[in-house]
């Protein structure tokens, strides 16, 4: 296991007091390890943004401590800060500045004296090299968040922190951003902190993940880990004849079974194994629409907070469903 | 904290490049003051030579207007300097220059110093406004030194005291508000427009501790060839240095980030 690039212990973020309290972070342990894709996984207003103004220095912690590059972040902030990289959820760059002139003030800021080849490498290697001398305002999206990484890398920094990185970005870009997050972290041996409320992103870029809701960390672990946890598929059924749930039941590796209106979802161990003998049991032509769910952080996340990722209200039938699941095997 | 020199000139720079390359933001800068040349300084052209030799001191009202206009104007700077602040905080450039290994301390002092100097871009214009409505000038190169130095002091001042004001604030409101409220009082409480001499007890007590008052009398010392009161500079020294001492304590605290 490789040395915690950033050690959480215990913290907490409390925003106002009494009755008004609300806590933004409730008692966040994490250890994340050098050199990986780190995401926080969680809805709107679960803590992720916080977690990172906390790290970085932005917002001061109620209670707990943490270290970030080997520093710890009430004590040594400034050193903190020299290390640390950052690309924010909108892109904020000096818009009346050209490339150069926004790399020459982030040199500024991190008070470094050698900085100009290091810029060219970088503008270089995001293909901006061509367009430094040209004023930010006139790039595309695109290129605004290649430079803004660009920015986050100029010091060299040991972790870069990526709040919400590809948000309201177009699927094409957003690509183009995943593979450019891969290929820094690749390159650069930076350690990337990246928060998302996208499924997709943190499964495709995060070699680890932790699951954060309403300020507490649920669950952590690799893409497979916490797939893992979910040790089943679940099958959504409708058929055009009655249905006897014992029967049902009585299916090879059926672990649950839960009317819901006139659908059944079904717990199985493996559909491909059960699909088979459902339709031995219920005849093709009875069948008007199935339908399978395979383990995904989606299913993940449902599984632990009973809602899904986006969703606040419970109101769906299919999170009914897994918090049911989720009560039955407490 | 440590000051960081490479911040504190990187972030100066920036503030002076904004300015340069936003044709608004000069125009603005400029026209204010220019208006009031115009029009107020036109007000008593008609009165007769002697009259305004006696009210005045000069044979031109704009003469004496000019050093009061001046001084008047680096409020005006100051709202601007507020402004560009809570700029940065709604944008995220605050955030972004707070990640750094950059303090608030260091950025409040690079707002005030820089929209100090942006309110100096005036001074040349203004003077070339005043010979082209009819002023004359017989200052010596070290007067107009001083004249500079009195303006950036008052200008350093005030920036100061409109940030340390607005330090917790993200309402682009605020700087406004903030500038309605003392701009009036100071500017008519001076010495800026009028002579002190005719005004009420009252109002010249507050105009002998203004510092727009000491501004505008020591730039007027050089432009009719009075006497100077070198005291005034003192004054305004001291005022640009309590008012960046009191900004940088508050803002080093209050300062919000977005």
């Amino acid at each position: 296991m490789p040395d915690s690039t950033i050690v959480v212990r215990n913290l907490s973020k409390t925003y106002g007091s009494g009755e008004r309290a609300v806590h933004a972070l409730d008692h966040v342990n994490l250890a994340i390890p050098s050199g990986t894709v780190f995401g926080l996984l969680g809805p709107n207003g679960a803590g992720k943004t916080t977690l990172i103004k906390a790290l970085t220095g932005i917002t001061d912690i109620t209670e707990g401590d943490a270290a970030v590059a080997g520093f710890d972040i009430r004590q040594d902030p400034m050193e903190v800060k020299a290390r640390i990289g950052w690309v924010a959820a909108e892109v904020i760059l000096d818009d009346d500045f050209t490339a150069r002139e926004n790399l020459w003030l982030q040199a500024k800021l991190q008070r470094l004296t050698e900085w100009e080849s290091r810029a060219d490498d970088l503008l270089r290697y995001f293909s901006l090299l061509d367009r430094a001398d040209d004023k930010v305002s006139h790039f595309s999206t695109g290129m605004r968040k290649k430079l803004e990484i660009a920015l986050a890398l100029l010091h060299q920094p040991s972790v870069i922190f990526m709040d919400e990185p590809t948000i309201g970005l177009d699927v094409s870009t957003r690509r183009m951003l995943w593979g450019i997050i891969t290929s820094i972290h690749k390159e650069f041996g930076v350690t990337v902190l990246l928060t998302t409320h996208y499924i997709e992103e943190a499964d495709a870029l995060c070699d680890r993940i932790a699951i954060i809701d309403r300020g507490k960390i649920l669950a952590e672990g690799t893409p497979s880990e916490l797939k893992a946890r979910v040790h089943a598929d679940v099958v959504q059924l409708e058929v055009s004849v009655p249905v006897d749930p014992a029967a049902l039941s009585a299916i090879p590796g059926v672990q649950e079974v839960h009317a819901q209106g006139n659908d059944w979802m079904i717990r199985v161990a493996s559909s491909e194994a059960f699909l088979p003998l459902l339709l031995a049991t219920y005849p093709a032509a009875s069948v008007r629409r199935i339908s399978v769910e395979k383990p995904s952080l989606e299913t993940v996340f449902l599984d632990i907070t009973g809602r899904r990722l986006g969703e606040d209200e419970p109101i769906r039938d299919v999170r009914r469903f897994y918090a049911q699941m989720r009560r039955t095997r407490q | 904290m440590k000051p960081s020199w490479s911040a504190l000139w990187g972030l100066y720079a920036r503030e002076i490049l904004r300015t340069f390359r936003n044709p608004f933001v000069l125009l603005i800068t400029v026209v204010q003051p220019f208006m009031w040349l115009a029009f107020f300084g036109s007000s008593f052209s008609l009165l007769p030579a002697a009259e305004l030799q006696e009210l005045f001191g000069a044979s031109n009202y704009i003469q004496f207007l000019l050093p009061g206009v001046l001084s008047t104007s680096m409020l005006t700077v100051g709202m601007f300097g507020s402004m560009s602040t809570i700029q940065d905080k709604r944008f995220g450039f605050m955030k972004r220059i707070l990640i750094t290994p950059t303090s608030k301390g260091t950025v409040f002092v690079t707002k005030a110093l820089g929209s100090a100097t942006r309110g100096l871009v005036q001074f040349p214009i203004m003077i070339a406004a005043a010979l082209a409505f009819g002023v004359r000038f017989n200052l010596l190169w070290w007067e107009w030194g001083v004249w500079v130095l009195a303006l950036m002091l008052l200008a350093t001042g005030f920036c100061s005291l409109f940030l340390a004001i607005t330090a917790s604030s993200t309402d682009w409101q605020t700087p406004g508000v903030v500038s309605n409220f003392i701009t009036m009082p100071l500017m008519f409480s001076s010495a800026a427009l009028f002579g002190s001499s005719h005004f009420p007890a009252w109002m010249r007590a507050i105009s002998s501790v203004n510092p727009i008052t000491f501004s505008a009398l020591l730039g007027r010392s050089f432009v009719l060839g009075t006497t100077t009161d070198w005291a005034y500079l003192g004054y305004l020294a001291l005022f640009a240095g309590a008012m960046l001492a009191i900004g940088y304590f508050v803002s080093s605290r209050w300062l919000k980030v977005e």
